[in-house]
């Protein structure tokens, strides 16, 4: 599978984001002569256990930060993740389903990652804006660069990274209030290998989610 | 005897061929013919009088003025019937025939094997005879020589031989008596100046296609190298697929073998170079069995597809510069070295270990924007001249640069460093 980075808009302190940011930097995109392709859009869904009797405790086992992320290049699958515990699951998307008969856990709220992807030589660039389903405002922006010859993270960490200082030098040009951030989730805490794959593109998309929440409070 | 468009497309592909070996005959006469006036002069040069230079001089200016004079009419109805220009372009298809895809032994037909018969041997002898016959203008004797002497020190013998190679393997029933002829001229030339043969001690003893695999594991152990016979190849390929490099591995080892044995060794025809998580690069060797390498391609690691063979291109762009690049590469190691082009050609690929992590040693980073393309690429080339630092009998100087197998380089960054 293809090498992805995850990398969310990190506003300034004291302003935060606003569709006049995703426009710039859909400029930004396009002004390196970046292709624009089809939409593409992610779900992240959080998920809480079902209570059947409220005055008893959740049993230990029960996990409370259960999230579960669908992605677009794996229509049949979801993904599961505790990052408490570096869990990562990936199952079928009839799984639903089985939770709903089951009555186990019932997804409580989700948040839709959504845009338009960009073909940049043996790059692929997807600028998504982050909108939560109960509400309409966008509440991040979130940039995923990918690079399409090889699946070594080992062997494409250079390469991302002398991208990303390209990238990061187009984006100063416009003077935005705020800088794109990546974080280099540990993989292998989460028993992944160093071929990369759409599970750690889950585990990127729920560390993205957390840091948004964390803005999001400050 | 003009071949008109509405003969049929085999006859006039054999009516060509046949042309073109005599075109072949011609050449290597007109060679004959040049040894044997500068054996006259020689003779000539002696204090002994002798009138026998005079008449061996008059013989053999008139039966080569005859020689030119065919090789022009040749040139001229090769010419007319659209095999050394590119008037078959804009017919689709050259003269109406779909191309097998895959040849009776296997081998998959690309556009360029016109260009290839037709292009090397017959243009380069047309424009020779041009240039002769502004020299036979002047009646200018020493300049007769003297251009005989620089023109025909050309190694024109390895675009015969690619010539009657690929007439060989295309036509295989179409008969190669030219070859013998030709191989046999060529060897009474191959001990003069014109070769560029380089005999180094340390490397003399890899002459089949086991021993220079065997080489290759001791120099680079991380690298992995199967051979195939030509359809398992085809095979393998369109089952590489990309899902996971480890699933598809083991069923498909039956299929290669790294040379164990004596399996088939004179059928190998496909050797795949893999340098895990950086590339796969696919060679073709022509005869199959032997250690002459043909076409080479790159592809990702994780690519799978019929189109991936020796001849084909990848659908990354890193890859599709690479292998434009090798072709260069190629030609070079066959050029300069006799029996040693497929150990160079793998030797040299395998310093692309370092293709997503080497920064080029001229600007001193990874990505840089190809200006042609606008995109950004990793350091695609890597150097292939190098000096001998045995002694060498050829007039032609050979490139002095040293090679450094950990220099690499952005296209545009070679440019101005060549």
């Amino acid at each position: 599978m293809t090498i992805k980075w995850l990398l969310h808009w990190q506003p300034n302190a004291g302003t935060t984001v606003n569709t006049q940011i995703h426009t710039e930097i859909t400029q930004c995109v396009e002004s390196i002569n970046g292709v624009k392709g089809g939409r593409w859009k992610a779900t992240f869904s959080y998920y809480r256990p079902i209570q059947r009797d409220q005055t008893m405790a959740l049993p230990f086992e029960c996990s409370r930060d259960l999230m579960g992320i669908s992605l677009q290049e794996q229509p049949n699958k979801l993904y599961f993740v505790i990052r408490s515990q570096r869990i990562v699951l990936e199952a079928d998307s009839m799984i639903q389903m089985i939770m709903d008969k089951l009555q186990s856990y019932r997804a409580r709220g989700s948040v839709t990652f959504e845009g338009y992807q960009y073909q940049f030589g043996d790059f692929q660039l997807r600028v998504g804006k982050v909108i939560p389903n109960s509400q309409d405002n966008l509440r991040g922006i979130v940039l995923e660069v990918e690079y399409l010859p090889i699946s070594s993270l080992d062997k494409s960490r250079q390469i991302m990274e002398e991208f990303l200082d390209v990238w990061q030098e187009t984006v100063s040009k416009r003077s935005l209030p705020g800088h794109f951030m990546h974080i280099d989730p540990n993989f292998v805490e989460y028993g992944l290998s160093d071929h990369y794959t759409s599970q750690h593109t889950a585990i990127q998309y729920v560390v993205v989610m957390g840091q948004l929440l964390v803005a999001a409070k400050n | 005897m003009e071949s008109s468009p509405t003969e049929a497309p085999p006859k006039q592909v054999a009516v060509a061929m046949d042309r073109l070996s005599n075109a072949a005959r011609l050449i290597a006469d007109i060679r004959i013919g040049a040894d044997r006036i500068l054996e006259a002069l020689f003779i000539a040069a002696q204090p002994h009088p002798c009138n026998k230079p005079l008449h061996m001089l008059i013989k053999e200016e008139s039966s080569m003025r005859q020689r030119f004079q065919d090789l022009r009419t040749l040139g001229k109805q090769l010419e007319d019937s659209g095999v050394l220009n590119s008037s078959l372009r804009s017919r689709s298809k050259s003269w109406g025939l779909h191309m097998p895809l895959v040849c009776p032994d296997g081998a998959v037909v690309a556009y360029a094997w016109k260009r290839q018969l037709a292009g090397q041997a017959g243009a380069s002898a047309v424009d020779r005879t041009g240039r002769w016959v502004e020299v036979e203008k002047r009646h200018d004797l020493k300049a007769k020589i003297t251009f005989c002497l620089r023109i025909w020190q050309v190694p024109d013998r390895l675009a015969l031989k690619a010539f009657t190679d690929q007439k060989r393997r295309y036509f295989p029933d179409l008969g190669d008596e030219p070859s013998s002829e030709e191989s046999g001229v060529s060897k009474k030339h191959r001990g003069d100046q014109s070769s560029v043969v380089v005999k180094r001690d340390d490397l003399s003893e890899v002459k089949t296609l086991s021993d220079v695999l065997v080489r290759l594991e001791k120099e680079a152990p991380n690298v992995r190298i199967s051979t195939y016979q030509r359809l398992d190849w085809l095979k393998r390929a369109s089952s590489l697929s990309s899902s996971n490099e480890n699933l598809t591995e083991p069923n498909l080892n039956k299929l290669g073998t790294v040379l164990t044995g004596n399996m088939a060794k004179d059928q190998v025809a496909v050797v795949e170079l893999l340098i895990p998580s950086v590339l796969r690069a696919v060679i073709s060797l022509h005869p199959a069995g032997s250690i002459n390498p043909d076409a080479v391609s790159f592809f990702s690691p994780d690519e799978g597809g019929s189109y991936m063979h020796a001849r084909g291109f990848s659908v990354h762009n890193v890859y599709k510069h690479i292998t434009e690049f090798a072709a260069k590469a190629l030609q070079y190691f066959l050029s300069t070295e006799v029996d040693m082009g497929l150990y160079l050609l793998l030797r040299w690929i395998c310093s692309y270990q370092t293709l997503f992590t080497k920064l080029c040693s001229k600007c001193n980073r990874l990505l840089s924007m190809d200006k042609t393309s606008t995109l950004l690429l990793p350091p695609v080339h890597r150097p292939f001249r190098y000096s001998s630092d045995t002694k060498t009998s050829s007039v032609q100087s050979t490139n002095t640069q040293s090679v450094d197998l950990t220099t690499a380089f952005h296209i545009v960054c070679s440019l101005d460093e060549a």
